[in-house]
């Protein structure tokens, strides 16, 4: 796996240099822009978008180590408010991160963290839902805005269920029903079942929307904390989706691997 | 959309037959009585549609052929067995070919390509005819791994919007631009190969090149190559029916172009009637349930670890594509 992390962080690497990845507190206020409508008279977010930052490493502050590009974190007010034992374990993650991070098995990353990957994704706006397409191993998203509200549970779910609303310029997304098996960064911080994420997608301009992650979860924090980031459209004329099929490039990198960690029995 | 639920479940349930044996019936899984009548695909498809009076699809805002909607998957046995079959098992009745040209219904290999798929047909080891019990390769479905054109195959949601065709499905997506945009250069090879769309009169054609060559058509190893170019004909011929035909051409392992044609059907429209060409044996009808409309998460190859690691320690390889002779 190393040596694709090492050409995701060269890439981000190039494009960093040429415009800085703004942190968390540069974000600019949503004022006074006015978003066109799509048809159903909503705010229209579609098109292709990606973030510029290292929160795919780790969304707190952090040097740079091999194939790790330094970066300030995403996470409002700086660090992430972990209870004691939690913090233990976050900190037992970091040091197995090449083994125990789910991302080296390419299973789905959760949510917030399918957003930063470092890849884009495209929203496409229907009157009954909001989807989200993921260059990451061809993932969808279905945000409905049927009026149904979370199925009931227990649903353990990689991407959780989303429900989404408008809140004037704002789609705000309300996703439960999460399993314990993602991880919020390449670094190990992580969380329990009871996650409860809250998204805010602001057009902040023609190009640009404010991304903003609430998160809750009082089995591993000691109160619900905020991430956010921008979000920035992507300027090339003949921008796409193109496949980053992470399963099928690890099965076959490790088929006749003999002790691949893929067909450990566990 | 239930179809697709119904349809994700006898992917994962393909995946799992590989291992077994004898493999039976499970909850969701169409059962086919021995005695089924041999389920109708390309010819009766054919025949039918030959017969349809001319249709003019409604237009979007935009001017073009409205084909937006939910549809239905090709039905029958799911695309285990491309070709023409008698009854295998309780989920692989007998079936017309799913190719309409040539009219003998198999793949026109050159005889290089055809001994390739013998062999392959030979390895497959789960005690079907042909076989000589050896292992050599798994359908990429049984790593929950979907390539151009079976995604086509299976049920999906189409959206248009200005300059592009979208198809959502429970467990993956299809981009299609229709601005006229070039391909990307064809050395950037994937499964799902890059589509281009164009509208013929009221027919969406999609070009699908820069394939990675490592799909199959089917579970049994009918295989194309990195040099192949798929174009696909999505057709209304009434406002529920889909006419969905594919031209597959490789000189490099096929002695000519041939086709592959069924409907689809716009979901709602043949609650426990025709799904596809053929009727279905189990669709529930499902009643009052407000999220029955709704695609959720299947995660196919986060739930397929053990699966996956059965295939590995029984031996199987990696099917790395063909290389056909200068």
């Amino acid at each position: 796996m190393r040596s694709w992390l090492v050409v995701c962080a060269f890439g981000l690497a190039a494009i960093s240099t040429v415009m800085p990845a703004p942190g968390a507190a540069q974000t600019a206020p949503a004022a006074g822009y006015t978003p066109p409508r799509t048809r159903d008279g909503h705010p229209d977010l579609q098109g292709i978008w990606q973030v510029l930052n290292t929160a795919a490493w780790d969304i707190e502050d952090h040097n740079a180590s091999l194939g790790v590009p330094a970066g300030r974190g995403v996470v409002e007010g700086g660090s992430i408010p972990y209870q004691p034992a939690a913090l233990a374990k976050k900190q037992e993650n970091f040091a197995g991160r090449a083994r125990l991070d789910p991302e080296t098995k390419c299973f789905l990353p959760g949510v917030p963290r399918i957003t930063y990957m470092p890849h884009p994704f495209q929203i496409v706006q229907q009157a009954d839902k909001v989807s989200i397409l993921y260059e990451y191993q061809h993932a969808i998203r279905y945000i409905y805005m049927n009026g149904n509200p979370h199925p009931r549970g227990p649903i353990e779910w990689w991407l959780g269920d989303s429900r989404g609303r408008w809140e004037g310029n704002t789609l705000v997304v309300d996703v439960i029903h999460f399993n314990d098996l993602t991880w919020f960064d390449r670094a190990g911080n992580f969380h329990s079942t009871d996650l409860h994420v809250i998204e805010r997608y602001t057009p902040t301009g023609p190009d640009h929307m404010r991304y903003e992650v609430t998160i809750e979860d009082p089995k591993v924090f000691t109160r619900p904390w905020k991430m956010s980031m921008p979000l920035y459209r992507r300027q090339e004329a003949n921008s796409e989706l193109f496949e980053y099929q992470c399963s099928a490039y690890l099965i076959e990198q490790e088929w006749n691997n003999p002790v691949s960690p893929l067909f450990e029995k566990r | 959309m239930e179809q697709s639920r119904i349809a994700v479940v006898r992917k994962a349930l393909s995946a799992l037959a590989v291992l077994m044996l004898a493999p039976g019936p499970a909850a969701g899984q169409a059962f086919w009585p021995k005695e089924t009548p041999k389920l109708p695909m390309a010819r009766t498809w054919t025949a039918q549609k030959a017969k349809l009076p001319p249709y003019t699809p409604g237009r979007t805002p935009d001017g073009v052929p409205d084909l937006q909607g939910e549809w239905s998957g090709a039905g029958g046995d799911n695309n285990s067995v491309l070709e023409e079959h008698d009854y295998i098992d309780v989920t692989t009745p007998a079936q017309e070919s799913f190719v309409s040209d040539p009219a003998d219904g198999k793949i026109p290999y050159t005889p290089w390509a055809l001994a390739k798929r013998n062999e392959m047909l030979a390895g497959l080891a789960r005690g079907w005819p042909g076989e000589t019990g050896q292992r050599l390769y798994t359908s990429p479905g049984s790593f929950c791994l979907t390539a151009a054109p079976v995604f086509s195959f299976d049920a999906q949601e189409l959206v248009q919007k200005p300059g592009v065709v979208i198809m959502l499905s429970d467990d993956g997506y299809r981009v299609i631009p229709t601005d006229g945009r070039p391909a990307i250069g064809q050395n950037a090879r994937f499964w799902m190969g890059t589509s281009r769309g164009r509208w013929e009169g009221n027919t969406l054609v999609v070009e699908v090149t820069g394939l990675n060559g490592l799909g199959w058509f089917d579970s049994t190893g009918q295989f194309y190559s990195e040099n192949t170019r798929m174009t696909e004909r999505w057709t209304l011929v009434d406002a529920n029916t889909m006419d969905y035909e594919v031209t597959v051409e490789d000189p490099t392992i096929y002695t000519r172009p041939w086709k592959m044609t069924f409907p689809k059907r716009r979901a709602g429209t043949a609650s426990g009637g025709p799904r596809g060409v053929s009727v279905t044996s189990v669709l529930p009808a499902v009643t009052n349930d407000p999220y029955a409309k709704e695609l959720w998460e299947t995660a196919c190859y986060e739930g397929n670890t053990e699966s996956l690691q059965s295939i590995h320690a029984l031996g199987y390889k990696w099917f790395p594509g063909v290389t056909p002779p200068k």
